[in-house]
């Protein structure tokens, strides 16, 4: 029977690696064609490999919670018939994908070209302190140029002992886009105080409506969709900031993000053309993303290609936070629990459901008032939502 | 010229004219500095007078005979006679008293004084040079720069005579070919003198104490560097005391290193590091505050063109730019037969230093070129580390290696990966595709050999 490696595919966006969080077939059991074999933990979601033609698994080459390399052989499978070479076994890695820094073997162990060499002295910058974005961790004259324009890092302070634990997959990525998002975009946000009272109420009968059709209907469809009509008004925060190309792309979709806390990490699952779906599949596309982000099973396809996200933490009793935007999104929407406050109508106090709704955008790409009518708009969607039904 | 307290003023004085020391002269003139420069023989140092220059004529004009002799069988008419020594000596002055004017050439053009002399320091700021016979002149310093090079060194037992027992700079001066020569040494001087006199019709015996020729370079190339000179002709001879064998050999060429030349300098008057064999820089090229030293003054690799970056280095230094020494790649070339180039880390290097390497092997004889010029016996070994594929040591045997390391040597310093040579299109028929092929062969996708059992 011919033998087949199976090598672990770039399962997106040219990631370098994966871990394997469970074998879902043991050593000696069958296999049929497109069954799942494995499960991977990427940077971003939990991915089932299915294999590649049915035979039986002969090796695993790896054991849960080893971190794999993109190319490498994971496991291997005594196939019943030939099976057709994957992508990834004839192609190399992407080269961005290759590795972390490896140090030469010479005095330097800094690989950087000549000329970068000699911009880093002209900069006073260390080496050894740039991290590398090339092949193998190569520092290129941007990598210098950016580390010189950070602001210097104060030394660390010494830390107190403890347990570590590494940085990986999702929490890894969230380190990672939250830092960059934090060093690059000037954030602004503006705080509002909606009443929800009539959104309370339609959400209620769809649902209603909903479960007695055997369907569900996620209280978060309704803010998807308010905030997607709401965009549709002011495209610019439907856009990205393209720096290198001085140029503001804006979007032709609209895809909602919904920020979901998950065993992993916080992921954002998202949600296509959120503005365009008639309002039953846009409750089922809400309910199915983000049901199997909570599950760890959302595929990559549905963790990209966001344009603006929305985090409802409405779902946990609680105060009232900032919000970090997503790079290269320029807006967020935070929403919050619906409470009973007491508001002034017509000279009297009265008690009214409020939802608190902060919009955070990037002030590089938007301004003030751009930022300001946006919240206007939505917050009419809300308070009267009854076109939010069509 | 009276001799006295007189002195002139030196912004930049730089003590000799050979490749780090006219180097840095042309750099520190353009970079604004006022530049003297003092040479007690002629510019262009042992380089070009005596060393690099005339050895690589020698064995160029020995190669151009085997070559002629390799296509014989494919209808070159048989070379008939002896060469004429004489007459390649005299092209041979030629070709170096070109090159020598030409330097002095740029130096006048640069503004640069060269003083012709004998220097020693003779106060922290102040160096005296002794000019002809009689007289000398002083010189208070801003800036020195000791270039002063190295020198041969005899072999214990075997004293140089100027004759018939000779530093391997008096060997390129023959003006006929020995019958019978000793060459002691297991360097890349001792292999190029014996390959080239064998070549030239003596009969020669290259002898060593080591157990294996160029012991600095990677194994392999070490075993071909052997394989080759006896092809030559050569009787090569491992593991033997040169001095037991030396019989009735018309001529011993000796190579068994070079020695700074410091001694004469008095370095300790100018409160420098006095009695060391070699003078120790940091990255700035310094020995003191205002006092460098570049080329073979500070140690191995004793290369022309080691000197050369560092007087680059020092020259910008010394016009206030921010520079360094951090040359990773230095190439190390070999025109013997085959000829060699090596340029970073050998394998057994990179694994004695902990680092999990590929290897991509690639034979000549399946590249075109190398069949139609019957050159097959050579390969090109490139040393990636594992992981990242980076380039770390390529090492290179066969015709043009000396040329191809460039290559090799720029991919070093780029970071280049296997995977960066392997996809840059290489033009055929050259001896080039060998660093594409090799690039593959560790890839474990090679097109014209076999591909490694996995």
């Amino acid at each position: 029977m011919p033998r087949f490696e199976f090598r672990l595919p770039d399962i997106g966006e040219g990631l370098a690696e994966a871990e394997v969080a469970k074998w879902l077939v043991a050593v000696g059991d069958r296999v049929n064609e497109d069954q799942p074999v494995v499960e991977m933990m990427t940077d971003k979601a939990m991915v089932e490999l299915p294999a590649p033609g049915a035979g039986v698994l002969v090796e695993q080459l790896a054991a849960e919670g080893d971190v794999v390399k993109t190319g490498a052989v994971l496991y291997v499978l005594e196939a019943d018939r030939p099976v057709g070479v994957s992508v990834a076994a004839d192609e190399p890695a992407p080269a961005a994908a290759a590795t972390p820094a490896q140090a030469r073997t010479d005095a330097a162990g800094v690989l950087a070209p000549p000329a970068v060499r000699k911009l880093a002295r002209e900069l006073g910058v260390e080496l050894a302190s740039v991290k590398g974005s090339g092949p193998g961790g190569r520092i290129s004259a941007e990598d210098v140029q950016r580390h010189a324009a950070a602001p210097a890092v104060a030394a660390a302070p010494a830390l107190a002992g403890g347990r570590r634990e590494r940085l990986r997959g999702v929490q890894k990525r969230m380190a990672e886009t939250m830092a960059l998002s934090a060093r690059t975009i000037p954030h602004v946000t503006g705080f509002h105080e909606v009443e929800a009272g009539s959104l309370v109420e339609l959400a209620t009968r769809l649902r209603r409506k909903a479960e007695e059709a055997g369907r569900r209907f996620p209280f978060d469809t309704l803010l998807v969709r308010a905030t997607a009509l709401a965009i549709r008004q002011h495209p610019i925060f439907n856009s990205s900031l393209d720096e290198a190309a001085g140029e503001i792309v804006f979007h032709d979709d609209i895809n909602i993000g919904i920020a979901t806390a998950t065993r992993e990490g916080l992921i954002v699952p998202v949600v296509k053309q959120a503005d365009a779906l008639k309002l039953d599949a846009l409750a089922a596309e809400v309910d199915r993303v983000a049901t199997a982000a909570r599950d760890g099973k959302a595929a990559l396809a549905d963790l990209q290609r966001g344009t603006l996200t929305i985090s409802n933490t409405g779902a946990w009793r609680g105060g009232f936070g900032t919000s970090l935007i997503r790079p290269p999104e320029v807006a967020l929407v935070a929403f919050g629990r619906v409470e009973e406050k007491a508001v002034v109508h017509n000279g009297e106090v009265v008690a009214r459901p409020i939802i608190p709704m902060s919009v955070t955008f990037d002030h590089r790409v938007i301004d003030g008032e751009q930022g300001l009518t946006f919240a206007i708009t939505l917050r009419g969607l809300i308070e009267d939502p009854w076109g939010l039904e069509r | 010229m009276v001799a006295g307290d007189q002195s002139d003023p030196a912004d930049v004085l730089i003590l000799g004219g050979g490749p780090a020391g006219y180097v840095c002269a042309l750099r520190a003139a353009q970079n604004g500095r006022a530049v003297t420069l003092v040479e007690r023989a002629r510019v262009g140092g042992v380089c070009l007078n005596e060393g690099c220059i005339p050895s690589k004529h020698l064995a160029v004009f020995a190669a151009a005979k085997a070559g002629a002799e390799r296509f014989g069988r494919a209808g070159m008419p048989a070379f008939a006679g002896e060469v004429d020594m004489a007459a390649f000596q005299l092209s041979r002055a030629a070709a170096v008293d070109v090159l020598v004017k030409g330097v002095a050439g740029l130096l006048a053009g640069a503004g640069v004084t060269v003083v012709q002399g004998s220097a020693w320091f003779v106060g922290r700021t102040r160096v005296c040079v002794a000019v002809g016979e009689e007289s000398v002149r002083y010189f208070d310093f801003k800036d020195a720069v000791i270039a002063t090079g190295s020198c041969a060194v005899p072999l214990p037992g075997l004293p140089f005579d100027g004759a018939r027992v000779v530093e391997p700079s008096r060997a390129l001066e023959w003006t006929s070919v020995p019958a019978t020569l000793l060459v002691a040494g297991d360097d890349y001087i001792s292999l190029e003198l014996a390959v080239a006199y064998a070549r030239l019709g003596s009969r020669v015996t290259l002898a060593t104490a080591n157990d294996r020729l160029l012991p600095d370079f990677d194994a392999e190339v070490s075993n071909a560097a052997l394989r080759g000179a006896r092809s030559a002709g050569v009787e090569v001879k491992v593991a033997t005391d040169p001095v037991s064998i030396v019989g009735d050999a018309e001529r011993v060429a000796v190579s068994a290193g070079r020695v700074p030349n410091l001694a004469d300098l008095h370095l300790e008057v100018a409160g420098l590091a006095p009695g060391v064999a070699q003078l120790v820089v940091d990255d700035h090229l310094r020995v003191d505050r205002h006092v460098y030293a570049i080329g073979d003054v500070t140690g191995a690799p004793m290369l022309a063109h080691r000197a050369m970056a560092q007087g680059r280095v020092a020259g910008d230094i010394l016009g206030g730019k921010q520079a360094a020494m951090d040359v990773h790649a230095v190439p190390r070339v070999v025109f013997a037969e085959p000829e060699i180039g090596a340029v970073g880390t050998s394998e057994a290097g990179a694994t004695d230093a902990g680092v999990d390497v590929m290897v991509g092997r690639f034979p000549l004889g399946a590249l075109g070129r190398a069949v139609i010029e019957s050159s097959t016996s050579g390969f090109a070994k490139l040393v990636f580390a594992q992981e990242s594929g980076v380039l770390l040591g390529a090492h290179l045997a066969g015709p043009r290696a000396t040329d191809l390391v460039a290559e090799m040597a720029l991919a070093i310093e780029m970071g280049a990966t296997a995977e960066d040579l392997a996809l840059t299109a290489h033009a055929h028929p050259t001896y080039a595709e060998q660093a594409m092929e090799a690039s593959e062969v560790a890839l474990g996708r090679p097109i014209h050999v076999r591909p490694p059992k996995r």
